[in-house]
């Protein structure tokens, strides 16, 4: 492996973060236990399980820790070489608003405009394609499943759907 | 004769219309999923998992165990003529099955695949006829320090055969535990991890945690990269192996349904390992292992019965302990708990017409996959040709549907969207999502079964240990937990290590 994707006691390990990450979500989830009540080993409490799983959630992103710094792991960019990072970034973008506009818009009016993003982001389908898979999908759906199995789907501000 | 009796009951139930037609579905999707490079069978179960609350428990669960088994066949067809694996437990048939069609024996490779499959699926199924009801029998007299344990047992195993590190699989496994005990304590009935919020109180749904997990990070990943295909174009003729090419492939047939069908019981284990054990058996007990890899048949035949009598196997803990082995088996386990229905022990006796039917229907869905995947190839090579830029929109479609529709909460759709996020920035850091779905499903029952034991044992903490089920599924994890700090067991685990999520 390239030193440059290799590293060890550098910001851009990225088995470093991973690391840190679960270490704070172990302390997270310990404090949390705390807060419930661990209760005794004969009538355990609701924090029992939660503590100690926390502190094997320490334990084992200790290790991840130990072995970032000491063997060394590859570099955040490197996790992204040669992938197009936009397309998932965008995919992520585009649900996120989509997840925003579901509720006040409604099923159909939120959907439609998904697809026709998705299909023109990810690998670009054609205008004459994707406007009727667009379109047709998310409407047939919607009468599937409002009409035929009578599935509430969300309608939005404007009762559309 | 009570099983025949009991087997003439399950056909019944088996072969009403609607659960053919489930059946039917169930098996169809399965190969179209195992066909599709991408997407696998855990990501199908799981978008269709809202659909079984639409029928009985029968056809829900006859469905969802089509998609398993039948994916199982469909691997193999895009192993073999596109170099890409369909589903994981399909890896190993890219290696000679895709050197095979290369040398224009695609039709025997894809032959002697289904009939591989369809034997292994018919063994599984007597095996698990005539072993499932005794262990049941012997499962009654677990309790719950015998099930925390095995549970405790399945996790590690799955950790062990994960793909990376050690402790990034475990880390993951405690991440689900604790995403698992999100809710009300089913003891105390204290909410835990809600943060005031009344979506919470409940849990998080498994739905929206592996449609997340296994659907949306799948889309967000391979939009990452252009997707090739290099499909053999010849015409796929003489489907039916020769005669030399049946000779070489018994034993590896018989040694792989075998093996597979003993690895597909065990915890944590499951398709994908029995193919690869499968394989490397079949290598080291040839006299030419030098053919391995350039186009031999034995590593087509092995691997592919071992799959699928694994996949038969796998239903075994589930049905006679309530345990599921594997990410796939906890999704079913899902489909029982959505119809208020619990697998184990009892299962058999109080629900037989259950039981047998979903047994009896697998007889069925092997046959129907013999026929969709023989005479139906050309359909299936067609598919291939389906453009991602079109499917994956769609998926991500189909997933927000789904996941709205099994609860009709629009809080579950930003759920699945969280963990789609999560699940692709935690494959990109290494770190394998199946442990942490097994302890999602699992994590409450441990809880619950720690908790039963320690009181009952007034917090004699050696209850575990001098039950003699318990101590050897504790001492099995502990070995499986110092393992990988030994340099041999280490690359060992490293050659079996596998990828749960494809």
């Amino acid at each position: 492996m390239n030193n440059d994707h290799n590293v060890k006691l550098r910001l851009g390990n990225s088995e470093l973060w991973g690391g840190l990450i679960g270490l704070a979500l172990g302390g997270f989830v310990i404090w949390q236990g705390l807060k419930l009540k661990l209760g005794t080993i004969n009538d355990p409490g609701s924090g029992y399980v939660l503590f100690y799983t926390g502190i094997l959630m320490c334990v084992f992103a200790a290790a991840i820790i130990v072995s970032a710094v000491t063997e060394g792991g590859p570099t955040l960019a490197s996790r992204w070489e040669n992938a197009r990072w936009t397309k998932p970034l965008l995919l992520i973008a585009c649900l996120t608003a989509f997840s925003f506009a579901l509720e006040p818009l409604g099923f159909l009016l939120s959907s439609i405009p998904l697809m026709l993003v998705l299909l023109r982001v990810i690998d670009p389908v054609r205008w004459t394609l994707a406007i009727p898979v667009a379109v047709l999908v998310p409407s047939g759906m919607w009468w599937v499943l409002k009409r035929l199995l009578l599935i509430q789907l969300p309608s939005g501000m404007f009762g559309i759907g | 004769m009570d099983t025949l009796a009991n087997v003439a009951h399950g056909f019944g139930v088996a072969l009403l219309p609607i659960n053919l037609l489930y059946c039917f579905i169930g098996v169809f999707i399965g190969t179209l999923v195992g066909v599709l490079p991408g997407i696998g069978p855990i990501s199908a179960m799981s978008l269709l998992l809202p659909v079984t609350l639409s029928g009985t428990p029968e056809s829900g669960i006859i469905m969802m165990a089509g998609i398993y088994y039948g994916s199982m066949y469909g691997g193999s067809t895009t192993s073999i003529l596109v170099n890409i694996p369909g589903e994981a437990a399909s890896v190993v048939t890219c290696i000679d099955g895709h050197q095979m069609a290369k040398q224009g024996r695609a039709g025997p490779a894809l032959g002697i695949s289904a009939f591989g499959s369809f034997i292994a699926g018919t063994f599984a199924l007597v095996a698990l006829m005539l072993v499932a009801p005794k262990l049941a029998g012997i499962a009654i007299a677990f309790g719950p320090a015998e099930y925390f344990s095995l549970m405790v047992l399945g996790l590690v195993v799955l950790t062990f055969l994960t793909q990376g590190s050690m402790p990034k699989a475990l880390l993951m496994a405690c991440i689900g535990v604790v995403l698992g005990l999100i809710g009300l304590d089913s003891i105390t009935a204290q909410p835990r991890l809600t943060f005031g919020r009344m979506e919470l109180i409940d849990g998080i749904g498994l739905v929206p945690v592996v449609m997340g997990l296994f659907g949306v990070a799948e889309v967000l990943l391979n939009t990452e990269q252009v997707l090739k295909r290099d499909i053999i174009n010849t015409k796929i003729t003489q489907l039916l192996p020769n005669k030399a090419d049946w000779q070489a492939s018994a034993g590896p047939v018989a040694r792989g349904t075998l093996l597979g069908f003993l690895l597909g019981i065990l915890p944590g284990g499951g398709a994908v390992v029995a193919s690869f054990a499968s394989y490397a058996l079949e290598k080291r007990l040839s006299k030419t292992p030098e053919r391995f890899g350039h186009g031999a048949i034995e590593g087509v035949a092995g691997p592919e019965s071992a799959n699928n009598a694994a996949a038969g196997g796998a239903f075994i803990p589930l049905m006679t302990l309530g345990i599921p082995p594997n990410v796939v088996m906890a999704l079913l386990l899902g489909a029982f708990v959505i119809h208020g229905l619990q697998p184990g022990p009892l299962l058999i006796t109080q629900n037989p017409g259950l039981f047998w039917g979903i047994v009896a229907s697998m007889y069925i869905g092997n046959l129907m996959l013999l026929v969709l995947n023989l005479p139906m190839i050309g359909m299936w090579v067609q598919l291939l040709k389906l453009p991602y830029n079109i499917l994956f929109p769609l998926i991500i479609l189909f997933t927000i549907l789904g996941v709205y529709c099994s609860s009709n909460n629009v809080f579950d759709v930003y759920v699945m969207i969280a963990f789609g996020v999560i699940g692709y920035f935690m494959r990109k850091l290494g770190f394998e999502p199946a442990p942490l779905v097994l302890a999602f499903v699992l994590g409450p029952m441990m809880e619950n079964n720690l908790r039963k034991s320690l009181i009952l044992s007034q917090g004699d903490l050696w209850t575990f240990v001098q039950r003699p089920i318990s101590a050897t599924c504790l001492v099995f994890a502990l070995v499986l937990l110092i393992a990988p700090l030994l340099p041999t067991l280490r690359r060992k685990r490293e050659l079996v290590a596998l990828d749960e999520g494809a």
